[in-house]
């Protein structure tokens, strides 16, 4: 077996395709390089000074009192961008990079324009970005997922076309199985030969453009980042053992070298280029979305009775408890509203979305895309992790706030209103940070599904080459 | 001749590939028609329900100055879209109509039941998959025609009797592509089917002017790759090595080139054209706010000394004004800055009666001030969004016309009208309209009116606004667009042609 691997890589290693192959991937990987180089930078830069910004506006408010922590809350929150944006950029540009906090609402105002009943702050999901005016053309970024999804694949045909058909044609097949070698080594060898022979350009690229991305002091790469990167070069192969399992099942089953090159290219077209995109349109045309306006005309009513039900606390001036108590309540569940509407809204939307992607899993080009989103920690999973961290800090906020209240033995203890609170001041240090982190395994867990549909398509493959090569008469 | 083209056109009938050729492609186009159809039909409605919306807030106004906001322009989805989706998706559809800023595509929003999150798949449409499969195809058909009949030897049988060599390749070249004119207009003809059907899209007589350029620019683009298939197979002598480079080159004409370059090549504007139009906009608009102020200063009613002068929020202390509002903008990403003040009363009271015509005075001063420093940013911001997104964005496509599949792509667009400049038609033709309703204002005298800001004393007749209508480009300008890109791809045509000629007739068999 091994001598039929060896043997396979020498007669690749010597030919053609393997130059062109090595001159593509170089050039492909080295542009992927440099253009994260040179944009990498630029988006720390910009995620810093937002963040810094949004870091003042907790101090200066946690300076201020805890009722001005409590009313307007921490600044935006933003999310980090990924170190590995160079192997997916996953639609970033799309997606927005921000949760926002909400100014609290002002009710009322009397004719000086004074505030008279005025809400606490809340969180808002702001629409993918709505800043991107381009009218340029359309095209996908060369990232690695575009790079191992389209152009590996293809190369992966490309190696093994005529690995039966080829030979049949020539007439060696016949020659090698006149030897003493069962069938499915045989295919085991053409199949590690070729697996291995995409191998070496395809390391020989990654090498180079992790050599650049690394070597550059703008960009720094932390372990974890390296041990995400070791996954990804694992899903490359897999994804390219898929191709070549096709490759040798279609090249056994034709006997001209010819035909099998082109019924794998239409394949190839059909599975990479359309299905992912016409079965995204199929999927989202099956629900139609809802609109803002709809949205709005479902909250307003719900606003309406909250209004009667606090009518009394709120119309009066005076100080007392119950009054209080009650401006608290209603500031407090109207901020609640805002946020489970915003919530509900993002849910909706996000139920759309996973529909789609579950439709278009079915291609394994659109598996590949999603598995290396996930690892490289950018896309639409990313996007809803950074949502949740948000509203995870949020609470350790509040729960903060009520926490420095209830220590205070002269406050009140009701939040949310200026006079309820505690008049002592807050240090800024003791205030929980909001830190956007990635979790590794969480990332397992969520991709388990699609890493085992993968698997399970190079098992199917491959047996379903094994099958036809031993059936098939020389 | 035609003994050759007989010949020609029943070996690649009978193959294999000719049935596999027509069926993946019927099997493609017609089911991304229905898909396409099924989203065009969406976006229809979503569009008639936002015209209807719209038309209704725009009556529930009663004072003129309410339509800030409520006159909304909608975009109509483009029917050819179905066959160039260029930017007829990206770009936004609603746009409103107002005389403190002069509209232009980066102000349009999106309207109605829109999931941006949807955008993050790739969109289709039907020269996508032309360009793909055609392309693909044209070149399977292409790579053995002289290599496959060198390798035989059937090449020199022909060559012994007396036939120009020229002959020959004319009729491979002519069989090939009425072999390849199959699928394409079978499928074409099949989506063309589905869409007079469907009950929602009307294609008119120009329509299928638009659709016949878009045939016979994929007709040049199919045939391109063809001679880039036989250059191939006329410069290497084996079938095997031919196909191999015939992938090669497809991978890098149509996977490869278009991804790579825009990559590659960095097309950011500055960002200091950006921030110093910005400024110098909102310098404009400043200038404006002291001469307004300056007005009301100046003015004994409007600015009784115990407040100063300032106090526009409480409606000049007008008896029956039931709200103040403002109305403003601050995007310096695409250099839009106005602020606008109003105020809405129901009923005016009688001691305030006095006062009413000096505050019509005001708010005809300061409309017509507004609109002049419009006139003045506009100057400027013209030209930087020029700069700022259209010529980037013009580069970019530039780069990408030196595949044969940035040519088709743009000649396309331009017969589908979704092209950047079919885009802008629609938003000249909404700055057009906003000029003839601020004329309209302008020569009713409403701006200087009372239903400006009071509904007591008659209220808006939105009926004799004039009415926008926007009416598709011609074919003739549509045409005269994708004309340079069609000639650019027949002289490549032509120059592969006679080099495959030369290489041909020297060639030893």
């Amino acid at each position: 077996m091994w001598h039929i691997t060896k043997r396979e890589i020498y007669d690749n290693l010597n030919s053609l395709r393997f130059a062109l192959t090595t001159v593509l991937l170089l050039a492909l990987m080295v542009t992927n390089a440099v253009k994260h180089l040179r944009e990498h930078p630029k988006r720390v830069q910009r995620y810093q000074d937002a963040v810094t910004e949004s870091l003042n506006h907790l101090t200066d408010r946690a300076n201020d009192s805890l009722y001005t922590l409590a009313q307007y809350g921490p600044g935006n929150f933003y999310k980090k961008p990924s170190p590995l944006h160079f192997c997916a950029n996953g639609g970033e540009f799309l997606l927005p990079d921000a949760v926002e906090v909400d100014e609290p609402p002002v009710f009322m105002t009397d004719s000086e324009g004074n505030r008279l009943l005025e809400g606490i702050w809340s969180l808002s999901y702001p629409d993918a970005n709505l800043h991107n005016k381009d009218v340029g053309p359309n095209v996908s970024q060369v990232d690695w997922a575009f790079i191992i999804g389209s152009i590996l694949s293809l190369i992966a045909l490309w190696f093994t076309f005529d690995a039966f058909s080829g030979e049949r044609e020539q007439g060696t097949l016949r020659l090698m199985l006149a030897n003493s070698i069962p069938r499915h080594t045989v295919l085991i060898g053409k199949f590690l030969g070729a697996l291995l022979s995409i191998s070496i350009p395809f390391a020989l690229a990654v090498l180079v453009n992790l050599l650049l991305i690394s070597t550059a002091d703008t960009v720094y790469l932390t372990t974890e980042a390296w041990g995400r990167l070791g996954i990804i070069f694992a899903l490359a192969l897999l994804y390219t053992s898929l191709f070549v399992a096709l490759g040798l099942l279609v090249s056994a089953r034709v006997q001209q070298s010819a035909v099998s090159l082109m019924i794998l290219l239409l394949m190839w077209v059909t599975l990479v280029v359309f299905m992912p995109s016409t079965l995204a349109s199929i999927a989202s045309s099956f629900s139609p979305a809802m609109s803002f306006d709809e949205f709005w005309k479902q909250r307003n009513p719900i606003k309406e009775d909250l209004w009667d039900k606090y009518k009394e606390g709120l119309w009066s001036s005076e100080l007392d408890d119950s009054k209080l108590r009650a401006k608290s309540e209603f500031y407090t569940e109207n901020a609640e509203r805002e946020e489970r509407w915003q919530e509900e809204q993002l849910k909706y939307r996000t139920s759309q979305v996973h529909r789609a992607r579950a439709i278009t899993s079915i291609s394994p080009a659109t598996l590949l895309q999603h598995l290396i989103e996930s690892f490289a920690g950018t896309g639409f999973e990313r996007h809803l992790q950074f949502a949740e961290n948000v509203q995870r800090y949020t609470r350790q906020l509040r729960e903060f706030v009520a926490d420095t209240d209830r220590a205070d033995p002269e406050s009140l203890h009701i939040l949310g209103v200026r006079e309820g609170m505690s008049k002592k001041l807050v240090n800024p240090a003791a205030v929980p940070k909001f830190e956007d982190t990635l979790n590794l395994s969480k990332d397992f867990n969520t991709t388990a599904m699609e890493l085992l549909l993968l698997t399970l398509f190079v098992l199917v493959l491959l047996s379903g080459a094994y099958l036809a090569f031993v059936r098939v008469e020389v | 001749m035609m003994t050759l083209i007989r010949r020609e056109l029943l070996d690649n009938l009978m193959t294999f590939r000719f049935a596999a050729a027509v069926f993946i492609t019927l099997l493609l186009v017609v089911a991304n028609t229905i898909v396409l159809l099924k989203d065009y039909e969406q976006r229809l409605t979503a569009y008639n329900k936002a015209v209807k919306e719209s038309h209704q807030e725009l009556r529930e106004k009663k004072t003129y100055s309410g339509y800030a906001g409520a006159l909304v322009v909608q975009r109509p989805p483009n029917p050819l879209s179905i066959f160039n989706l260029g930017l007829d998706k990206q770009v936004g559809n609603k746009i409103e109509v107002y005389h403190a800023f002069v509209p232009t595509i980066w102000d349009a929003e999106k309207h109605g039941a829109d999931n941006p999150f949807l955008n993050l798949f790739t969109s289709i449409d039907i020269v996508l998959v032309f360009q793909g499969v055609l392309s693909l195809l044209a070149l399977i058909f292409a790579y053995d025609a002289l290599a496959g009949e060198h390798e035989r030897g059937t090449l020199r049988l022909v060559l012994t009797h007396p036939i120009q060599r020229g002959y020959i390749l004319c009729a491979k070249y002519i069989s090939a592509m009425l072999c390849l004119l199959v699928p394409l207009l079978i499928s074409l003809f099949l989506s063309i089917i589905l869409l007079t059907t469907s009950a929602t899209i009307s294609l008119s007589t120009d329509d299928f002017l638009r659709i016949g350029g878009i045939v016979l620019t994929s007709l040049l683009y199919v045939s391109l790759f063809y001679l880039i298939g036989l250059c191939i197979s006329a410069m290497t002598r084996r079938t095997s090595t031919a196909l191999m480079l015939c992938m090669f080159v497809w991978g890098c004409l149509v996977l490869v080139y278009p991804n790579l370059i825009l990559t590659a090549v960095d097309i950011v504007p500055q960002p200091e054209t950006q921030t110093s139009v910005y400024n110098q906009i909102k310098q404009m608009w400043e200038k404006l706010d002291k001469e307004d102020k300056q007005f009301i200063r100046n003015d004994a009613v409007l600015s009784p000394p115990s407040r100063g002068g300032e106090d526009m929020a409480a409606g000049f202390g007008l008896e029956g004004v039931e709200y103040t509002f403002w109305k403003d903008e601050d995007k310096p990403s695409i250099l839009l800055y106005f602020h606008q003040t109003g105020l809405y009363a129901g009923k005016i009271g009688a001691e305030s009666e006095p006062q009413v015509p000096r505050v019509q005075d005001y708010y005809g001063f300061y409309n017509r001030e507004t609109i002049n420093t419009v006139q003045r940013t506009w100057l400027v911001r013209k030209p930087a969004l020029e700069a700022i997104y259209v010529q980037p964005a013009n580069l970019g496509r530039m780069l990408l016309r030196f595949s044969p599949v940035g040519l088709y792509d743009a000649a396309t667009e331009a017969w589908a009208g979704t092209d950047l400049e079919g885009i802008q038609d629609f938003f000249s033709t909404v700055q057009r309209y906003r000029r003839a309703v601020v004329d309209y204002f302008y020569d009713k005298k409403i701006f200087e009116s009372r239903q400006w800001f009071a509904a007591d004393k008659g209220t808006a007749d939105w009926d004799a606004l004039p009415q926008f209508s926007f009416q598709r480009s011609d074919t003739g300008i549509n045409a005269k667009r994708a004309l340079p890109d069609m000639l650019l791809l027949l002289t490549m045509n032509v120059i592969l042609f006679t080099v495959i000629m030369l290489i041909f007739i020297k060639s030893e068999v």
